[in-house]
C-alpha cells in the first residue's frame, strides 16, 4: 500500500478479478439478491420522474422474482464528483447511467466493466452511432436506453421583427441576419460562455460544423486548435463583438428560463432541446416557434448523445444488473422511457411513440447527433479551454492565440494521464 | 479560557502571594479541589476536542500527507515527495489564483469591515428601534449565499440588471459587472460585504457597548465632539475588537468560492479564479487529490499567518 508497486497491482488485480468473474459465468459474485441503480432527472418532471422508475422497479421485480431492485435519484449537479468518489470509495452503485464522455474516465480507473452480454443477440438493433459511442476496445460499456439530440430553435416573432422570413441554416446566414436582429434590438445566436457550461452544447457543435475535432486521432493530443477550430471561434468572436451573441453569455449557462432565449433576447440557439422547446412554445406562444435542423457550416452536426446503464465492476450481483440492462433495453421500456422523457429511441426498430408538437422535428435531427470524442480527460478538458473561450470573446486574445493556448494545457493534461 | 488552562498557568505559584494588582478570588480553591476542576473541564470539552480531532485535525493531517502523494480516484498512490510543491511553484494558474484571492481579500476587507464599523456606530447611538435594524442589518448573514450570489447575479445582469436600470435613468452604462475583468472582484467583494457584514457588526457593536461611558463621557466634558471623540478615543479602545474582526474577514475571504462559484464560474478569463476554486477544480473535477492537497495544505500555511498575526496583536492589547 505504502509502495509503488500497488500501481501495478492494481490493473493486474482488476484483470484477475474480471477473469474471474467472467470464469464464473454470470454467477458474478452473487454477494446479494440486491441491485442498485444510480438514476438521474431523465424525465424533467421530478414527480412524473420518481412514479416512472417506483414502476419500473415493480415492474422489473414481477418479470425477474427473487432481484431486488433501488432506482436511487441523484441530480445531474456535480454528477461525476459524486459518482467518482463514490466508486473511489466502493460504494459504487450495480448500475449507473453513463453518457458516452464518461465512459472512458471510468474505464481507465477500473471502475466500471463489460455489458456485452446483455444485449446478446439484440445488439444489431441499435444505432450504429450510439453502440460506437459507448464502445471501446470492442467492448459495449454502456447499453442505450435512450438518445438525446439537440437543433436550432428560432423565435419567429424576432426574425419578423428583422424582415428575416427563412430562418438561418448556416453560419453565413447567420453572419448575415446577425446586422438585421441588430437592428431590430436583439441578438441572433445564444451561446454560453461560461466556464461550467458544457462545451458540448457550445464550442464543440460549432468545432464540429467547421470540420474540426477536439481530440488527435489517437486521442493523445489537442486538435481543437487547427484552422477548423479557429474558424469556429472566429465566427463566434466576431459575433459576439458585433453584439449578435448575447452580452451576458459570459456568466449564462445553458437555461432558457431567465436566459436570453426565455426572455426573447435572442432570435435562435443552435443547441436547443426538446424541452427548450416546449418551454418557447409557453414562453413565446406556439405561433412563434420554429425548430429547424442543425445548423451547418462545412458540415450539418449538433450535439445529441445516447443515454446508457453501465455496470459496476465490483457489483456483488452482476447477473441480476445485467437482467436489469436486458430489462431496459426491451421495446416497452424504450418507448415508456422515451415518451415520458421527450428523448428519442437508440433502437432503429423502435420508435418512440410521441403527441409532444415538435417530438417529430427533433427526430428529423436524429441523424446529424453527434456525441463527441470519447477520453477519460473530457470533461476536464472543458475547464480548460473554456476560460480561453471568454478571453478570446473579451479581446484579450486572439482567437487562435486563446485556442493555442488552451490546447498547451490540454496536451499537458493529456501527458499527466496514467 | 477553562478551568484547565487557569490551573496551569497558577501552578508554578501555588501559594497567593500578596501582589499589587487585581485583587485575587475570594476563597482560591485548594490544590485537590482545583484538579478536579480541571478533570471536569476537560470532561466539559471532551466531545467538542473529539470532533475537533475527527472532523478538523484528522483530516488535515491526512491531507497534509497526501499532498506528498499523487493519489488519484482509482486509488493507487505512489509517494512522490514534494513533487506536488515544486509543480505547484511553476503553475501559472496557481500564482494567479493565488493573486486574483489576495486581490479580492484588498476589496473585501476594508469594505466589511467599513460597512460593519459604521453600521455599529450608527445602531450603538440609536435609541429607536435599535433592535430592529440590528436584525434587518444581521437578516443578509443567514441568508444562504448562493441565494445571496444569484439575486445580486440578477442586479448586476448587463442586460436588464437593476443597478444598470438605475444608472440608465442617469444615462450612464450600461456596465458589465460581471463581464469586466476589473470590475469583477470589486463586485463580488461587495456581494459578499453585503451578505457577511452583520457578524462583524455585531461584534464591533459589542465592543462598543464595552467601552466605559466615563472615558466618552470624560472626552464630550474635555469638549472633545463627534469625528474627533471617534477618532481619538472610541477608535483607539475599539483596536482590539476591530482587529479581531479585520483578521477574521481577512481569513474569510481568503477561502473565498461559492460567491465566485455562482456569479461567475471563475470568469471572465479567470479574473475571478481563486485558490479555493483552483482547488475544487483539481480535487473534484481532475480528480489529481494530491495536488488539491498541496493547494490545500498552501492555503491553511496562507491562513495560519494571519491566525497568528490576529494572537500577537490581541495578546499584546490584553
Amino acid at each position: 500500500m505504502t509502495t509503488g508497486s500497488k500501481r501495478a497491482i492494481t490493473p493486474l488485480a482488476l484483470l484477475a478479478a474480471a477473469s474471474l468473474l467472467a470464469g464464473c459465468g454470470g454467477d458474478g459474485g452473487a454477494g446479494t439478491n440486491d441491485v442498485t441503480v444510480w438514476m438521474y432527472p431523465v424525465i424533467a418532471d421530478p414527480e412524473v420522474n420518481s412514479a416512472y422508475w417506483a414502476q419500473i422497479e415493480k415492474d422489473f421485480e414481477k418479470a425477474h422474482p427473487g432481484t431486488t431492485v433501488t432506482v436511487e435519484q441523484q441530480p445531474w449537479e456535480n454528477r461525476d464528483e459524486k459518482l467518482a468518489t463514490a466508486f473511489g470509495s466502493g460504494k459504487g452503485p450495480d448500475v449507473v447511467l453513463l453518457n458516452p464522455d464518461q465512459v472512458p474516465q471510468y474505464l481507465a480507473s477500473g471502475a466500471i466493466g463489460p455489458v456485452d452480454k446483455a444485449v446478446e443477440g439484440v445488439k444489431d438493433k441499435f444505432l450504429p452511432n450510439a453502440l460506437t459511442a459507448l464502445t471501446h476496445d470492442g467492448k459495449l460499456y454502456a447499453v442505450p436506453i435512450y438518445h438525446t439530440v439537440t437543433t436550432t430553435l428560432y423565435n419567429k416573432k424576432l426574425l419578423d421583427r428583422a424582415g428575416i422570413t427563412e430562418p438561418p441554416a448556416t453560419w453565413d446566414e447567420v453572419k448575415a441576419a446577425a446586422p438585421k436582429l441588430k437592428k431590430a434590438g436583439v441578438a441572433t445566436l445564444d451561446y454560453s460562455a461560461s466556464n461550467e457550461a458544457t462545451l458540448n452544447l457550445n464550442f464543440y457543435p460549432l468545432l464540429w460544423q467547421a470540420g474540426g475535432k477536439v481530440f488527435s486521432e489517437d486521442g493523445k493530443k489537442a486538435a481543437f486548435n487547427g484552422p477548423e477550430g479557429v474558424a469556429a471561434l472566429t465566427f463566434l468572436t466576431d459575433l459576439y463583438k458585433a453584439g449578435a451573441v448575447p452580452r451576458t453569455a459570459l456568466t449564462n449557462t445553458n437555461i432558457f428560463a431567465d436566459h436570453p432565449m426565455g426572455k426573447q433576447q435572442v432570435a435562435m440557439g443552435f443547441s436547443s432541446t426538446l424541452a427548450d422547446a416546449d418551454l418557447a412554445r409557453k414562453a413565446w406562444g406556439a405561433e412563434n416557434v420554429v425548430v429547424g435542423k442543425p445548423l451547418g457550416d462545412v458540415k450539418q452536426v449538433a450535439f445529441g448523445v445516447p443515454g446508457g446503464l453501465g455496470l459496476n465492476a465490483d457489483s456483488r450481483n452482476t447477473a441480476g444488473a445485467e437482467k436489469f440492462l436486458a430489462f431496459m433495453t426491451e421495446p416497452a421500456r424504450i418507448q415508456s422511457l422515451g415518451k415520458a422523457s421527450g428523448f428519442l429511441s437508440p433502437r432503429t426498430d423502435v420508435t418512440v411513440p410521441s403527441d409532444a408538437p415538435y417530438a417529430k422535428r427533433f427526430q428529423e435531427a436524429l441523424p446529424f447527433a453527434y456525441p463527441g470524442e470519447p477520453s477519460p480527460v473530457a470533461r476536464q478538458l472543458m475547464s480548460l479551454i473554456a476560460p480561453e473561450i471568454q478571453a478570446a470573446l473579451t479581446g484579450r486574445k486572439s482567437p487562435k492565440e486563446a485556442l493555442d493556448a488552451a490546447a498547451a494545457r490540454a496536451d499537458d493534461l493529456l501527458a499527466r494521464q496514467r | 479560557m477553562t478551568a484547565g488552562t487557569a490551573g496551569e498557568r497558577t501552578a508554578p505559584t501555588p501559594e497567593p502571594v500578596p501582589v499589587p494588582g487585581p485583587p485575587l478570588p475570594a476563597d482560591r480553591p485548594t490544590r485537590p479541589a482545583r484538579r478536579r476542576e480541571a478533570r471536569a473541564g476537560l470532561l466539559f470539552v471532551a466531545p467538542m476536542l473529539l470532533l475537533f480531532a475527527v472532523f478538523r485535525f484528522g483530516p488535515t493531517i491526512g491531507a497534509a500527507f497526501l499532498s506528498l502523494t499523487d493519489y488519484r480516484l482509482s486509488g493507487d498512490w505512489r509517494f512522490i515527495g514534494a513533487e506536488n510543491y515544486a509543480r505547484l511553484l511553476q503553475d501559472d494558474l496557481f500564482w494567479s489564483s493565488l493573486g486574483v484571492t489576495a486581490l479580492y481579500t484588498l476589496f473585501f476587507v476594508p469594505l466589511t469591515v467599513g460597512l460593519s464599523l459604521g453600521t455599529a456606530l450608527l445602531l450603538h447611538r440609536a435609541v429607536w428601534l435599535r433592535g430592529f435594524f440590528r436584525g434587518v442589518f444581521f437578516l443578509p448573514y443567514v441568508t444562504s449565499i448562493v441565494l445571496a450570489a444569484v439575486i445580486w447575479k440578477w442586479i448586476y445582469d448587463v442586460e436588464d440588471g437593476l443597478l444598470n436600470a438605475a444608472l440608465g435613468v442617469l444615462s450612464l452604462g450600461p456596465v458589465d459587472f460581471l463581464g469586466d475583468e476589473r470590475l469583477v472582484l470589486p463586485s463580488i467583494a461587495a456581494t459578499s460585504a453585503w451578505k457577511g457584514f452583520g457578524y462583524s457588526m455585531l461584534i464591533l457593536l459589542a465592543g462598543l457597548q464595552s467601552i466605559p461611558r466615563e472615558v466618552t463621557e470624560a472626552a464630550v466634558i474635555d469638549g472633545a465632539t463627534g469625528w474627533r471623540r471617534l477618532r481619538w478615543v472610541t477608535l483607539p479602545l475599539l483596536r482590539p475588537v476591530l482587529f479581531f474582526v479585520l483578521v477574521i474577514e481577512a481569513i474569510g475571504a481568503f477561502q473565498v468560492f461559492d460567491a465566485m462559484y455562482v456569479m461567475t464560474a471563475g470568469g471572465p478569463v479567470r479574473a475571478s479564479y481563486s485558490l479555493v476554486y483552483l482547488l475544487y477544480d483539481t480535487g473534484f473535477k481532475f480528480f489529481d487529490f494530491g495536488y488539491a492537497s498541496a493547494l490545500g495544505l498552501v492555503l491553511f500555511l496562507v491562513v495560519l499567518v494571519f491566525s497568528l498575526i490576529q494572537r500577537r496583536l490581541i495578546g499584546r492589547d490584553e
